[in-house]
């Protein structure tokens, strides 16, 4: 079982962890792992949802369940919202070229997969159509809604914490960018390629089951709900790939100082020659870095929550699955 | 000394036999050999041999001594041992005994009685061994039997009647020349250690004030007091022991002297008073030598002058000069010592053989301070020097035996030798004489006369006798005072021991079965003891031999045992930790535990036994307070305040104390006088029945001049201060504040666009339909003025979470709601409460750690600094911490939720009025890009002049008529209510005034029509009469009332003239009574359709209120009433009625809500396009 659902999306953690920069092929084991991790998250987001949309009275998931969830990371808060309108704005301009002919359909949706992230496929036809049509998400907990009247729609609208927030979706961009510099046509394709690995794009059904739709929860979640989630387990990924990246920089990095001092001991051995290969560069993530990749994630205190010692041995107390 | 050791052991035996054993070894020693001349010539022999033996050498006397002692000792040993196996046959040989005793005396009075002149204890023992010597004096049976009376009189407090009866027993030999030489010389020779003993005793007193001062500034703990009582009872163990040998021999002799009383005889000299009475010496001698001259009886002469001379000292005789004075003070000295039961208790008793074998080869004259109590009581020294001889001897064969430096026993004796030092100059330098002695010099110094002698002996002997008979009845008084003392608080030990010695005032002549249970009285029960006094008044009691000796026995085994157990004598290392600590004590600790030890110990034994095993013993009598203890509570307690060591009592407070006193000092001393005061070196704590609590002051009773009560109640009532429940103004809640107001404003704002966008959307509009969304600011109301009695924060629980709630909903109201159900805001509330609560136990947690010390690198050995261990920051960042919160969090709150969510506001504020201006003048924003549209049909740009507004046109001419002016309009536009009907008609409804009563304004309004009732029916005109007549009738008679009198609901529609000009139907329906409360509660979901935390609340019942005060439309009247009682505001409905006005302090309810319903006369009833325009 735990085999075959390791092989599930094998593929696309890869991808996955590509575009998060990891530059070798992972293994398998390493992509199990990030599966099973993303696998917990994704059924205790559904858990947790659901029992939200309990305690409202209503079975359904919603979009603001899911935004509750990760209501205190206010960048990724942001960059779900940007991806609402944009998947908002492909939803009008498909409609709108169902209209106009079938032709642009195929192009259409792969920029708006694009527009999982932003700057992915700019086609400026598009944003312009966005322009007028992009919906902004409104939560339930934003100002906005203290008051009964809706304001219009409004292009003043760009507030600070929005920039902020943008301001991580940036820095993301530039490295994407950085990486994308020296290219070729080739490698640039594939990148984009990998870019568009998703856990929900066109494999719905797929996800349903791995997530344990129907198990979890009882409603069938939308595909709101769904690309949500793909949206956020990509998101998972690739904070994952990125920590585990960086756990294992460090590691490296102390290896080479006590690889240095055991140089230093062993002479010439390591002596680096101008022709040496590049060293341990190509080596990929371990599912240790990984480990500890997401004990580090997971001991990062969550944000805003109080946590309130309610007595008892602190010991015995169990504590909650952070989601990434 | 050994041979008093011993002597003292062969005293427990029987008495009898003990008086036999006497008898025997002076017989063996040739005591009978001794005579002893009526006018005790001998006794200068004899004095000036004991001279000459204390002088000489102590130890080269002793060991011949000893060596006799010893054969006494186990003669006496098998005496005892033989007794036990006879003990049936005891009582028998006691009565023959007695008899025998009786004989002897009887048949020699006169010889008899010279006898005690020389029968000091001393004298006694020293006989023992120097009999041998000296053949020349008579045989002298007596002796021993006239020393114990001394004994007893020593042994016993009744300490009056002792020396009167010996007295009386040897009244015939002494003379009746008063001793006034003997008395001059002793006062000589106390006066020469007067001062050393002043200077001593305020030495002692000025330590015993300190010790009394500290008890208001130290407290002691009550560690020490069990050693105090344990070592406390150990002397008293020894004293006992000490008066049960002695008791022994000295009911032997009062057994004697009771017997022989009625053959002696007495002047007035010898029964009343003694040879102590320096006094009264002269005035005696004078009454005696005129005898004649004198009407008075003797008895009555003798009654007088014991009347006279109430306080004679128990050592007090007659026929040793200087005696009480030596021994008052010895006495003295030997308990102070004694009392030093921290030192002295290895000196205590004679050392175990078992402890130390060696001992006795060591030490060849031991001693101990039990051994010359002892000496003490049997009066067996002579001298001051005997006496300090010994007292050193005792240090000195504890130094000898523990040579070792480093002994802990060495301290103890070089501590009691320096004490010693201390002690000795107290006593004064005397050397007893007997008093034969002294008056036979007197005599030959002043040609005595011998005849004289004679003749008053003669005189005395009816005295004696009447006197032999007089004594029991007095000593039966005796017996009483005696009783009193143990039953009342403890006096200390002298008195305890007074006890048992009492017993030995058992009668005389009665049976040995009275006499048996006396003793067992005597060895187990003090009271049950001196009851059984009480019915036997005869004096000089006589403890049946046998049980005597068997007591005398047991009680040394018993001392034996207690040897065994802790260390004695100097010689096995003592084991109490306490005493070795205490010399490193300092040196006010120590004063202190000196000073009170015995009144410690004896609290602790009074204490101890009250308890059974570890539990209260039920059997104890239960413990009382005392109007005395009380009053010596207050006195302390006074004293300590005039001392200042109370700290600061306020000048009143001392006034009044002082008044107090003043005002009852009568009672006080009188009731003092009753219950006999005896002092108490303790602190007030040791009295804890007797403490006082401090009245507060408005408990006081208070009276004003004319004897009325006052009630001070009025002093200490206190106004509540403003604002214990409301939150204090901080940056934090005036930003808070600050965004309430706003969202306030923001929601008046899009109420107005909801109701524009209603308005455009319905053709038709009604009464009330749109209400004016007026929400009052937020006021946070304090209680009202509250007056408690009680310091410290008012206790009002409810009143406090009513305030707590109102904060909660205050940020509820934060987060968006507008209204809340009242079980989620308890809920709520319930948190926060529950929150705080642990914050403040955790907050109140940290400052209870225990301090640091200061690590101080200069100050060595001095005092070390202490400080907290934590900072208050530090308490309040761990609290924190501990409670989930941490700083970052906070400020991202104040910054988010606070700082940027008010700058949010205001934008959402801004943009929802520009989106309010848009609807309410929507033309231009559908104009087009180019603004052609805004001339399509129906379009107003033109009707209204908005599009010349908008150039900024003067378009109708308003600014040139003054007309904006005028009408203080906003803009240059036709105001909207004038050009649309239904705007216009809703305006007028709701401000009737602003347009109908100006022009009116000028005229008086019509006189009120009279009313038409049955009387003024007539007056009408006659068509209506009937009409209206048929009206009252419906009307119960009473007068009509006026369509627009009617109350609004019941007025009938007026008819309204449709713009056809035709009157269709006067009432299409009938009037009817519409139910109650058709309001349009509009459901509202607050957070939207998926917000966890949602509110499906009912229409805000503020909205619903305002507006219906308004004028009526007509066609409204289904309007009812009943929605007037709702509540009045937001968050009101929670509160209230959660908020009782319950607790212990009366104040108003703090309501969490906006006050008031906003129907401020214009701006309440309908939203007028008007007043929307005018935000």
């Amino acid at each position: 079982m735990a085999e075959k659902s390791g092989a599930k999306y094998r593929q696309e953690i890869q991808q996955m962890m590509f575009v998060a920069g990891e530059t070798g092929e992972p293994s398998s084991e390493t992509t199990t792992l990030i599966e099973q991790i993303v696998h917990e998250q994704v059924i205790e987001m559904l858990k947790r949802s659901t029992a939200l949309a309990t305690r409202r009275g209503s079975r359904a998931i919603t979009t603001a369940d899911l935004f509750f969830l990760i209501r205190h990371d206010k960048a990724k808060t942001s960059r779900l919202k940007t991806f609402l309108s944009w998947k908002d704005v492909r939803k009008s301009a498909r409609e709108s070229d169902d209209k106009g002919g079938d032709a642009a359909d195929a192009a259409v949706g792969d920029d708006a997969l694009g527009g999982v992230d932003v700057a992915g496929g700019p086609s400026v036809p598009v944003s312009e159509l966005s322009k007028r049509s992009k919906k902004k998400v409104k939560l339930p907990w934003d100002i906005s809604s203290f008051f009964t009247e809706q304001l219009p729609e409004g292009e003043d609208e760009d507030d600070e914490e929005e920039e902020e927030a943008n301001a991580a979706t940036i820095v993301r961009l530039q490295a994407a960018d950085r990486r994308t510099k020296g290219m070729t046509r080739d490698e640039y394709v594939h990148y984009s390629e990998c870019r568009q690995a998703s856990f929900t794009y066109k494999k719905a059904k797929r996800f349903r089951e791995w997530a344990g739709f129907g198990i979890v929860t009882d409603s069938k979640p939308n595909d709101d709900i769904v690309d949500i989630l793909g949206f956020l387990l990509y998101d998972i990924v690739q904070t994952l790939t990125e920590e585990a990246l960086k756990v294992k920089q460090e590691e490296d990095l102390n290896k080479s100082r006590n690889g240095d001092s055991d140089a230093q001991s062993k002479k010439r051995k390591r002596e680096t020659g101008l022709f040496d290969p590049p060293e341990e560069g190509t080596t990929p993530v371990t599912p240790k870095h990984v480990r500890e990749a997401f004990r580090r994630l997971q001991e990062k205190p969550i944000p805003g929550r109080v946590r309130v010692w309610m007595g008892g041995p602190r010991a015995l107390q169990r504590t909650e699955l952070k989601l990434i | 000394m050994a041979m008093h050791k011993n002597h003292i052991n062969s005293t427990p035996t029987p008495l009898p036999s003990g008086k036999r054993d006497t008898l025997h070894v002076n017989g063996y020693h040739g005591f009978p050999r001794r005579s002893v001349t009526p006018n005790g010539r001998p006794v200068p022999a004899n004095a000036a041999r004991l001279m000459n033996s204390i002088e000489g050498d102590l130890g080269a006397e002793e060991n011949p001594r000893l060596s006799i002692f010893r054969d006494l000792y186990a003669r006496s040993e098998a005496r005892i041992s033989s007794l036990f196996e006879e003990n049936g046959a005891n009582e028998n040989g006691d009565t023959r005994n007695v008899e025998e005793q009786d004989h002897q005396l009887n048949d020699d009075p006169f010889e008899d009685a010279p006898a005690p002149a020389t029968g000091s204890p001393r004298k006694h023992t020293r006989k023992i061994d120097e009999d041998d010597y000296d053949e020349s004096e008579d045989e002298d049976d007596d002796e021993p039997g006239d020393d114990s009376p001394l004994k007893s009189k020593s042994t016993g407090p009744p300490v009056n009647l002792a020396p009167s009866s010996s007295a009386m027993v040897r009244g015939l030999s002494s003379s009746s020349t008063p001793a006034s030489a003997k008395g001059a010389s002793s006062i000589l020779a106390v006066k020469t250690t007067e001062e050393a003993r002043k200077r001593l005793e305020e030495d002692k007193k000025a330590t015993e004030d300190a010790a009394k001062r500290s008890f208001h500034t130290l407290f002691y703990t009550l560690e020490n007091d069990r050693d105090a009582m344990l070592e406390q009872k150990k002397l008293e163990e020894s004293e006992r022991q000490v008066d049960i040998e002695m008791g022994g021999a000295g009911a032997a002799a009062n057994n004697v002297n009771g017997l022989g009383g009625n053959a002696q005889q007495g002047t007035l000299s010898q029964t009343n008073l003694g040879a102590s009475s320096l006094t009264l010496k002269n005035l005696i001698w004078m009454i005696d030598t005129n005898r004649d001259k004198v009407k008075a009886t003797d008895p009555e002469l003798r009654a007088l002058m014991s009347e006279v001379r109430k306080n004679r000292s128990k050592w007090a005789s007659e026929d040793k000069v200087g005696q009480e004075e030596l021994y008052e003070a010895a006495e003295k000295v030997l308990n102070e010592l004694r009392g030093m039961t921290e030192h002295s208790g290895p000196f205590l008793t004679k050392v175990n053989k078992k402890e130390a074998p060696d001992y006795g080869n060591v030490v060849k004259h031991p001693m101990d301070l039990g051994t010359m109590t002892k000496k003490l009581k049997t009066l067996a020294y002579r001298s001051k020097q005997d006496f300090v001889e010994d007292l050193n001897l005792i240090w000195q064969n504890c130094l000898k035996y523990n040579a070792n430096p480093e002994h802990f026993l060495r301290k103890k004796a070089l501590f009691m030798r320096k004490e010693t030092d201390k002690l000795v100059p107290l006593i004064p330098n005397i050397s007893i004489r007997d008093r034969a002695d002294v008056e036979a010099e007197e005599r030959r110094l002043q040609n005595g006369d011998i005849n004289m002698d004679g003749d008053e002996d003669s005189d005395d002997e009816p005295i004696i006798s009447s006197r032999g008979r007089k004594a029991p009845s007095k000593k039966a008084k005796k017996g009483t005072t005696a009783r009193k003392a143990p039953a009342g608080v403890p006096e200390g030990s002298p008195a305890a021991e007074a006890k048992p010695s009492s017993n030995h005032l058992a009668p005389n002549g009665l049976g040995s079965n009275l006499k048996f249970e006396h003793l067992i009285a005597d060895s187990e029960s003090v009271m049950d003891g001196s009851q059984k006094d009480l019915s036997t008044p005869t004096p000089g009691a006589i403890t049946p031999a046998g049980i005597n000796g068997i007591l005398g026995h047991g009680t040394q085994s018993d001392g034996m045992d207690i040897d065994a157990d802790s260390s004695i004598n100097g010689i096995v290392p003592s084991i109490d930790g306490p005493n070795e600590e205490a010399e490193n004590d300092d040196l006010e600790y120590k004063t202190w535990k000196q000073v009170t030890k015995k009144d410690r110990a004896q609290v602790t034994a009074e204490r101890h036994r009250l308890f059974l095993g570890d539990h209260l013993n039920p059997e104890e009598p239960a413990l009382r307070r005392t109007k005395l203890g009380m009053r010596r509570w207050l006195r302390n307690q006074k004293q300590a305040v005039s001392d200042g060591a109370l700290g600061k009592k306020s000048a009143e407070e001392e006034a009044e104390i002082r008044e107090n006193e003043e005002s009852q000092p009568s009672g006080e001393t009188l009731a003092e006088g009753m219950e006999g005061e005896e002092e108490r070196v303790l602190p007030d704590y040791y009295d804890a029945l007797a403490v006082i609590p401090d009245l507060s002051n408005r408990l006081q009773w208070l009276e004003d001049s004319d004897g009325n009560v006052q009630d001070p109640s009025g002093e200490f009532l206190r106004i509540l201060p403003q604002g214990l429940f409301t939150s204090p103004e901080s940056n934090l809640t005036r930003k808070i504040d600050k965004n309430l107001r706003q969202i306030q404003e923001t929601r008046k704002v899009t109420s107005k666009i909801a109701i524009v966008k209603q308005m455009q959307l319905q053709s038709q509009m009604y009464q009330g339909q749109f209400q004016k969304h007026e929400p009052a600011p937020f006021v946070e109301q304090d209680i009202e003025p509250t007056v408690i009695s009680e310091e410290g924060p008012p206790i009002a629980p409810s009143v406090s979470r009513a305030a707590l709630q109102r904060s909660t909903a205050k940020l509820l109201v934060l987060a968006g709601f507008e209204e809340f159900q009242p079980a989620a805001l308890d809920a709520i509330t319930e948190m926060a409460g529950d929150y705080f609560i642990k914050i403040a136990r955790t907050l109140n947690e940290y400052p209870q750690a225990q301090q640091v010390a200061i690590p101080a690198p200069g100050v060595q050995g001095g005092r070390i600094a202490c400080k907290e261990r934590f900072t208050t920051e530090e308490i309040i960042l761990h609290t924190l911490h501990i409670n989930g919160a941490d700083l970052d969090a906070l400020d991202s709150y104040v910054t988010e939720e606070v700082d940027r969510a008010g700058t949010k506001l205001a934008v959402t504020h801004d943009r929802m009025k520009a989106h309010l201006a848009d609807s309410l003048r929507p033309a231009l924003t559908d104009a087009g890009p180019d603004g052609a549209n805004a001339f399509n049909d129906n379009s107003e740009q033109f009707v209204g002049g908005d599009f010349a507004e908008e150039l900024g046109e003067d378009f109708f001419g308003f600014k040139d008529l003054g007309l904006d002016k005028e009408f203080n309009m906003a803009s240059l536009s036709v105001p909207l209510h004038l050009l649309q009907n239904r705007m216009r008609s809703a305006n007028q409804a709701q401000n009737p005034s602003a347009l109908s009563s100006t022009p009116l304004s000028d005229l008086p309004p019509p006189p009120p029509l009279t009313p038409v009732t049955v009387n003024n029916v007539k007056s009408e005109i006659g068509l209506v009469q009937a009409f209206f007549l048929a009206k009252i009738r419906a009307n119960n008679d009473e007068p009509l009332i006026e369509d627009d009198d009617l109350p609004q609901k019941q007025r009938f529609p007026k008819p309204r003239l449709p713009p056809t000009g035709k009157i269709t139907s006067p009432r299409k329906r009938p009037l009817k009574e519409q139910g109650p409360g058709k309001g349009h509660p509009r459901k509202k979901m607050k957070v939207g359709e998926n917000g966890e935390a949602k509110e499906m609340g009912k229409e805000n019942a503020a909205e619903k209120e305002s507006g219906k005060e308004g004028e009526k439309d007509k066609k409204d009247e289904t309007q009812t009433p009943a929605k007037k009682a709702t509540t009045n505001g937001v968050v009101s409905n929670g509160a209230n009625s959660t908020v009782d006005s319950g607790g212990d302090v009366t104040m108003g309810t703090p309501t969490p809500t906006p006050k008031g319903k906003g129907k401020s006369g214009k701006e309440g009833g309908l939203i007028s396009p008007e007043s929307l325009e005018a935000t």
